[in-house]
C-alpha cells in the first residue's frame, strides 16, 4: 500500500469539513477525485500533503505514520504536490526551480548542503524535465516572462523532479482550454508508472473520466463512492448529489 | 597614523558585523532588528575571558561559541513567527539581553566593564586580526552562497512554503542561517570589546542593532560585495563628518532614507540599473 | 493598596501607549508599513505642546494645536517618503522610516536643544483622593480621561459616519474598498492624520507627567508601540487597545517584583516573545 488514509476528520472552529474519510491507494494508479465546490476536496489534499493536521485519524506513507510530518518531510519521503495556484520561485528560472527540486532530496542535510558545490547535474536533468513536458525552450526565463500555461507545466515538472511515488495534482487543468487541457490530461496519464501513482483532484470532469480509471466522489466533507469510474459514474447516489445536483 | 589605523579597524569589524547579519536577512531572508545582542554576547564573552588572562585569539573561539549557541536557541524559537513578527521578536530579544546585562553585577550592570585589556600585538596587531577575520568570514560566506545551502536559502528568502513543497528542510537551513550568522557577529563582538576596550549595555542598543540592518539593506540585500562596501562607508561616515560635528547623525538619518528612497535595492540595486542602462 | 495603586499607574501608562500604538497599527493596518518615524511625531507633540502652552497659557489650545500641525505633518511625510515605497519590499520603508526618525531626533536637538523644554507653570500638578487613600493627581485623570474620549470619538466616527466606515472598510481590505468606489488615497490621507494627531496628544501627556520634553523622548516610544502593536496582532485596533494596557499593567508590577532580574523595557520585551511563543499572530487576530 502506498498511501493509506485512515479515519480522517477535519474540524474548523465547529465546521466538519472532511467527516471520517478512508482512502487506499497503491503503485501505479491514478485515481480522480471529484466533487462539488466545498465537499472537501482540497482539505483532504492539504491532510495528505500536511498542510492540515486532522482532528482525529491518521495517514500512512508507504506504511509509515507521517500524520505528525511537516511537508517537507514528506516531500522528501516520496510525495510531490502541484497546486492549483502556481508558485513559482519568482527570483529562480525555470530551470533552477525545477534543479532546486532534483536536489532537494539528497540535500536534506544542511550539512551535505553545505559540502556541496556542484548543481550542474541538476541544472541538466532540470532542463530534461522541462524538454518533457514541452517547456524547454523557457528553461532559461524567469517565471514572469512566461504565459501562465508554462506555470503549470513547471509545477508539474517540480514535482516530478523530486522523484515522487506519489504525486497529488490539484486542479492542474483549471485556466486551460479545451485543446490544452486533453494535452495537459494525456501528458498527466503518461506519468503514471509500476511504481507511481498520481491523484488528480479535478473540476473537468470529461478529462477526469477519460483518463482516471478509478473515482473517489466526495461530497459535504464525506466519501459518496470510491471504485472504477464506469460503476461510479452509473451510482445514482452520486449522479443525484454532484451532477444532478446543478454543479459544474 | 594611530587615527587611520583606528579608522580602519572600525571598518573592518564593522564590516564583518554586517556581513554576518547578511547570511540571515540577506541570504536567508530572515529579518532580525536585534543582532546587536549577539555583538554583545561576543564582546561581553571575550572581555570577561581577557580579563581573566585568556590571550585575545583563543577568547575568539568561546565568543563565536556562546553567541552561535544562543543564536541557535533564538533561531528555534525564530522558526515560529515570521515577517514581521519575527523582526519584533529578534528586536525584543535584544532588549532582553540589553535588560539581562543592566542588572548583572558580575557583568558590570549599568557601568559596564572597562579597562578591557589591549591586544598584545598592539592596534596594528588587532588590525590585522579584524582583517583576517573578516576576510575569513567573507570567503566562507561567498562559498556559502554558492554552495547547495546558499540554493536553498535563496529559495526560502523568496517563498518559504514553495520551498518547502520543493522539500527543502526550511526550519534546519534557517537555523544554520541563524547559527552562522550569530557566530559570526560573536567575534565581531570580542574584536569590537578590545578595539574600544570599553563596553557597557548601551554599546549593544536598539541602534545597533537597526545600524547594521542598514548597513545589509543599504548594500543590498544579499549581495557580499556591496554589503562590505555599505558597512565599511557607513561605519566611516560619523568619523568623516566630524568637521559638521553637531550635524552628523542628522546627515546619516538622512542619508539612509535618501538611499532608501531613491535607490530602494541599494547600492548593488543602483549598480545594476547603472550597467544596465550601459549596455 | 499597593496593588492598586500598580494598577493605577499601569492604566495611565497603557492609556499612553495606547494613543501611540493605535495610528501605527491603522497605518500598518492600510500599508503594511513599519512607521518607526511615528515615534518622532509623537515627541514633536510633546514640543509643540510645551511651547504653544508656554506662549498662550492655554493647555487645551496647545493640544488642539499640536494635534492638527502634527497630523498635517504626518500627511506630508506619507506623501514625501512612504508613497513612492509602496511597491517595494516592506523592509524598504522600515529601514527609509529609521533613518527618517534618526533625523528627526537630531533636528530636535538642533532645533530645541538637548536638554530640553519644560512647562513655566506644569499643569494640573494637584492631587485628587479616589478614597481609601489613594491618591491620582489631575494629570493623570486627565490622560485616562482623554484617552477615552478620543478612543470613544473614533469608534463613533468609524461606525457612524460615512468617511468613518469607508475608512474602516480600506484598512480592512483596500482591495475591495477600491472596488466600492472609495478613494484610497484620501483615506490614507485621513489614516496619517489621525494617527499621527493621536500621537501629538499622547506626546503632550507624556510632557505632562514628567514635565520635560528631550530630543530623545521617542526612542522608548519609537519600539515598545512596535511591540504593542505586534503583541495585538498587527492591524488590530481592538488587539492594540488590549496589549497597550497588557503592557502598561505588566511594566508597572514588574518593575516592583522582579526589577531586580530585568529592567523596564526588558520586562515589556520578555512578555512580548513569551506572549508571541505561544500565540505567534499575536493576541489578537487582525481584524
Amino acid at each position: 500500500m502506498l498511501l493509506n488514509v485512515s479515519k480522517v476528520t477535519v474540524q474548523f472552529g465547529g465546521v466538519t469539513a472532511v467527516a471520517d474519510l478512508s482512502l487506499e491507494i497503491g503503485r501505479g494508479e491514478l485515481i480522480g477525485i471529484i466533487g462539488p465546490n466545498g465537499a472537501g476536496k482540497t482539505t483532504l489534499m492539504r491532510v495528505i500533503t500536511g498542510m492540515v493536521r486532522p482532528t482525529s485519524g491518521r495517514v500512512f506513507l508507504k506504511g509509515t505514520d507521517i500524520t505528525g510530518w511537516t511537508i517537507d518531510q514528506r516531500v522528501r519521503s516520496g510525495l510531490a504536490l502541484a497546486q492549483q495556484i502556481v508558485k513559482p520561485l519568482a527570483t529562480f528560472t525555470l530551470a533552477e526551480n525545477v534543479a532546486l527540486a532534483c536536489g532537494s532530496r539528497r540535500m536534506g542535510s544542511p550539512w551535505r548542503a553545505m559540502t556541496t558545490l556542484d548543481r550542474k547535474a541538476e541544472l541538466e536533468q532540470a532542463k530534461a524535465l522541462l524538454e518533457l513536458v514541452g517547456i524547454g525552450a523557457a528553461a532559461h526565463d524567469y517565471p514572469s516572462e512566461v504565459p501562465l500555461g508554462y506555470l503549470k507545466c513547471l509545477e508539474l515538472a517540480r514535482a516530478l523532479a523530486l522523484e515522487p511515488d506519489l504525486i497529488l495534482l490539484d486542479e492542474p487543468l483549471a485556466g486551460l482550454n479545451q485543446a490544452e487541457a486533453a494535452e495537459m490530461a494525456d501528458r498527466i496519464a503518461a506519468l503514471v508508472t509500476d511504481a507511481r501513482s498520481i491523484i488528480l483532484i479535478e473540476h473537468n470532469l470529461r478529462e477526469v473520466v477519460r483518463i482516471c480509471p478509478r473515482l473517489f466522489v466526495q461530497d459535504h466533507g464525506r466519501n459518496l463512492d470510491f471504485g472504477p469510474t464506469q460503476q461510479v459514474m452509473a451510482n445514482p447516489k452520486v449522479r443525484a448529489a454532484y451532477l444532478g445536483g446543478g454543479a459544474d | 597614523m594611530a587615527y587611520e589605523i583606528i579608522l580602519l579597524t572600525t571598518m573592518a569589524i564593522m564590516v564583518l558585523f554586517a556581513l554576518s547579519l547578511n547570511v540571515i536577512t540577506g541570504f536567508c531572508g530572515q529579518v532580525s532588528l536585534g543582532h546587536a545582542a549577539f555583538y554583545g554576547i561576543g564582546a561581553y564573552t571575550g572581555a570577561m575571558l581577557t580579563k581573566a588572562g585568556w590571550p585575545l585569539l583563543a577568547a575568539l573561539l568561546p565568543a563565536a561559541g556562546l553567541a552561535g549557541l544562543i543564536g541557535f536557541l533564538v533561531g528555534l524559537m525564530s522558526l515560529r513567527v515570521r515577517h514581521d513578527f519575527l523582526a519584533i521578536t529578534t528586536m525584543g530579544i535584544a532588549f532582553l539581553f540589553v535588560g539581562f546585562v543592566r542588572k548583572q553585577e558580575w557583568l558590570g550592570g549599568e557601568i559596564g566593564i572597562s579597562g578591557i585589556p589591549a591586544f598584545a600585538f598592539g592596534r596594528v596587531g588587532l588590525l590585522v586580526v579584524a582583517v583576517v577575520c573578516t576576510g575569513l568570514f567573507a570567503a566562507v560566506t561567498i562559498y556559502l552562497k554558492r554552495s547547495w545551502m546558499g540554493f536553498g536559502f535563496d529559495s526560502i528568502s523568496d517563498d518559504e512554503d514553495t520551498a518547502r513543497i520543493l522539500g527543502i528542510d526550511v526550519p534546519r537551513f534557517k537555523l544554520w542561517a541563524f547559527v552562522i550568522g550569530t557566530a559570526g557577529a560573536g567575534v565581531a563582538g570580542a574584536l569590537y570589546a578590545h578595539h574600544v576596550r570599553y563596553i557597557g549595555p548601551d554599546s549593544f542598543g536598539f541602534v545597533e542593532s537597526v545600524t547594521v540592518l542598514a548597513m545589509v539593506i543599504i548594500g543590498g540585500i544579499g549581495s557580499i560585495w556591496a554589503v562590505a562596501l555599505a558597512a565599511a562607508v557607513l561605519s566611516a561616515l560619523p568619523l568623516w563628518f566630524q568637521f559638521v560635528d553637531d550635524y552628523k547623525l542628522l546627515i546619516y538619518g538622512l542619508l539612509v532614507f535618501a538611499v532608501m528612497r531613491f535607490s530602494p535595492n541599494g547600492i548593488a540595486g543602483a549598480l545594476q540599473s547603472l550597467k544596465r542602462r550601459a549596455r | 493598596m499597593l496593588a492598586l495603586d500598580l494598577l493605577l499607574q499601569g492604566i495611565v501608562q497603557g492609556a499612553i501607549y495606547a494613543l501611540i500604538a493605535l495610528g501605527l497599527t491603522l497605518i500598518y493596518g492600510l500599508l503594511r508599513i513599519l512607521h518607526v518615524a511615528h515615534a518622532a511625531l509623537f515627541t514633536l507633540g510633546g514640543y509643540i505642546g510645551v511651547i504653544v502652552t508656554n506662549q498662550t497659557g492655554s493647555l487645551a489650545f496647545a493640544l488642539v494645536v499640536s494635534m492638527v500641525l502634527v497630523g498635517v505633518l504626518g500627511i506630508l511625510i506619507y506623501r514625501v517618503a512612504y508613497k513612492p515605497l509602496l511597491g517595494k519590499s516592506p523592509l524598504v520603508a522600515l529601514i527609509a522610516s529609521i533613518g527618517l526618525f534618526i533625523a528627526f531626533e537630531e533636528g530636535f536637538r538642533i532645533v530645541f536643544g538637548s536638554y530640553g523644554l519644560s512647562f513655566e507653570d506644569p499643569p494640573l500638578r494637584t492631587q485628587v483622593d479616589l478614597g481609601g487613600g489613594l491618591l491620582i493627581s489631575h494629570s493623570r485623570l486627565l490622560i485616562v480621561g482623554m484617552a477615552v474620549v478620543i478612543l470613544s470619538i473614533l469608534a463613533w466616527l468609524s461606525t457612524r459616519t460615512r468617511t468613518g466606515i469607508a475608512w474602516k472598510a480600506t484598512v480592512t481590505d483596500p482591495q475591495i474598498a477600491s472596488s466600492f468606489g472609495i478613494n484610497i488615497e484620501r483615506v490614507r490621507y485621513l489614516n496619517f492624520f489621525i494617527g499621527s494627531a493621536l500621537a501629538a496628544a499622547a506626546g503632550v501627556m507624556v510632557v505632562l507627567l514628567t514635565n520635560l520634553v528631550e530630543p530623545t523622548m521617542g526612542a522608548v516610544a519609537s519600539y515598545k508601540a512596535l511591540a504593542i502593536i505586534v503583541l495585538g496582532g498587527l492591524g488590530s485596533v481592538r488587539g492594540t487597545l488590549v496589549a497597550a494596557l497588557a503592557i502598561g499593567i505588566v511594566e508597572s508590577f514588574g518593575t516592583v517584583y522582579i526589577g531586580h532580574i530585568l529592567d523596564r523595557d526588558a520586562l515589556a520585551f520578555a512578555f512580548l516573545v513569551v506572549a508571541l511563543m505561544v500565540r505567534p499572530q499575536g493576541l489578537f487576530k487582525a481584524d
